[in-house]
């Protein structure tokens, strides 16, 4: 008789490897092998039109080992930025250009959203255009100068 | 309370309480991610809300505990707190507000006025209607009174609770206070209802967030719960679930099987037939949820789980016994039941026709004489 299973991770996990003739993605598990196909689909959409998409990791049914399995295929890119704002968010460039593994984390430090966006820059990081002329306003107001004069120095 | 008005934007009011855009943009992602709303929707949420009027919440209690207001504060993404002082203009709730008496009622029908057509109606307990509405008053006017008067201005109605929206515990058989669901009060708005005993906090603010940065209401199932997070049953995500496929059931709440953390069916769990996100939301913020703390699911979230029997009962148990158990004294006493059920039926059959039989003797002895 099989021995009492007392703890959730004690359950055996084991990953099928993918079908025969699924090169070239032989060797990873069936989900991870079709989130890449659907990254793939992604950034030629984002390379194409211009059009930017996310995939919410959270949504999806992956195991550790399936986790493990995409952050290898992902690998690592030459960006990391941190994002102080509410809690930590990390955006993290993958070893594919354009493809982001994103995190935010609240002020306790629990996850929120864990998302792969596939864009250029992710929106969370660039600045907004109000935002930009907010500051630029603030900015001449903090060295006594007018928005006329700079706007004439701006267009010479 | 009252802090509304509605020439301020979300985003300014953001601005002023320190939230930046980029937290603003990481707390509605979080929120769509609650609600398995597609990624994208979170950026897009965050850029609408924060051109937008703050939105009137106009909040009513009528006949319940306060469990559900009690949930409601303690959500974690996002918080009350957000909610109130960034998103919404909160302005009537008879327990969170400072303001009492004639000041609280005029807030209410100042913010109903100044936004009539635009404010989302938040109902919390069920409507008695008994004694014409007498088991309920505040300010001299009844729990119907007040719905229907506040129904009329507002876009939507959200039910948080199973009280308001199926009736609740009030509603229990025999009903004394005769008490009814707002949907069947009011016929003629929008409802959407977030039930649960209590629901889950940020199911209630998701589905509220949502509504502000939308318009919309968001998609229902038949009992207009949103099917974000009422589209699967509680046993279909729950962790436990392998232990019922390998058919491991727990059969006390101190056996083996208890504490091996096996499946709870036989104890009555309902999450089979029950449809919410406890199973993958969890509560306080995630921790936990009560199938994880070794007690079934009671199904608070579904229509007349009140009035469905034990909550120890497992779900495929007749109502004379539990399944495949009913033992021979059980079967001997329904039996026996039966029989003398049988009994007086055919006593009363006899006598019907005995009576029968007499009074056509005495139409003929009249037809003769």
């Amino acid at each position: 008789m099989a021995r009492p299973v007392s703890r959730l991770a004690e359950i055996p996990v084991r990953i099928e490897p993918a079908a025969q003739g699924a090169e070239p993605c032989a060797g990873l598990g069936g989900g991870v092998a079709a989130l890449l196909a659907e990254l793939a689909a992604l950034l030629a959409g984002l390379t194409d039109s211009g059009r930017p998409a996310a995939i919410d990791l959270r949504s999806l049914p992956m195991s550790p080992q399936d986790r493990g399995e995409l952050e290898r295929a992902l690998g690592e890119g030459e960006v990391r930025a941190t994002i102080q704002a509410d809690g930590v968010s990390i955006v993290r460039e993958t070893g594919i250009s354009g493809v982001w593994w994103v995190e935010h984390r609240n002020a306790r430090g629990e996850l929120m959203a864990e998302l792969l966006e596939v864009a250029h820059v992710p929106e969370i990081l660039a600045s907004s255009v109000d935002e930009v002329a907010a500051a630029a306003r603030a900015l001449q107001a903090r060295l006594g100068l007018s928005h006329a004069t700079m706007s004439a120095r701006s267009e010479t | 309370m009252s802090i509304g008005n509605d020439e301020l934007t979300v985003g300014y009011m953001l601005m002023k309480h320190g939230v930046s855009r980029r937290g603003f943009i990481k707390y509605c992602t979080a929120v769509a991610s609650t609600m398995a709303l597609p990624p994208w929707m979170g950026p897009a949420m965050a850029e609408q809300l924060r051109s937008a009027a703050r939105p009137c919440v106009v909040y009513l209690s009528f006949q319940e505990c306060t469990g559900c207001l009690e949930s409601l504060t303690r959500s974690f993404a996002p918080t009350i707190e957000d909610l109130i002082f960034n998103t919404i203009s909160l302005d009537y709730n008879d327990t969170l507000m400072a303001a009492a008496g004639e000041a609280a009622e005029s807030a209410r029908a100042k913010a109903m006025k100044d936004n009539f057509g635009k404010y989302v109606l938040v109902v919390d307990g069920s409507v008695p209607t008994g004694a014409g509405g007498a088991y309920c008053t505040a300010g001299g006017r009844t729990a119907v009174e007040t719905l229907r008067e506040a129904a009329k201005g507002a876009a939507a109605i959200v039910c948080v609770g199973s009280c308001a929206a199926f009736g609740g515990i009030a509603f229990a058989d025999p009903n004394p206070t005769s008490a009814w669901p707002v949907s069947a009060i009011v016929e003629d708005k929008p409802i959407v209802n977030v039930s649960g005993c209590p629901p889950i906090p940020e199911v209630m603010t998701g589905t509220l967030l949502q509504f502000f940065s939308t318009g919309q209401v968001p998609d229902l199932d038949q009992h207009r719960r949103p099917k974000a997070f009422f589209g699967t049953t509680i046993h279909d995500r729950c962790y436990r679930r392998p232990f019922y496929d390998q058919g491991k059931f727990a059969k006390t709440f101190d056996d083996e099987g208890a504490r091996n953390g096996w499946c709870l069916y036989e104890l009555g769990c309902k999450g089979p037939t029950t449809y919410n996100a406890c199973a993958t939301l969890k509560w306080n913020g995630g921790v936990s949820f009560p199938i994880q703390s070794g007690h079934g699911c009671l199904g608070c979230a579904e229509p007349g789980f009140w009035d469905k029997g034990s909550f120890y009962s497992a779900l495929s148990t007749p109502a004379w016994g539990k399944a495949g158990e009913t033992a021979p004294h059980r079967v001997l006493e329904l039996t026996a039941g039966a029989a003398a059920v049988g009994a007086v039926l055919g006593a009363a059959s006899a006598g019907l026709s005995r009576l029968r039989q007499h009074e056509r003797e005495v139409d003929e002895d009249r037809t003769r004489s």
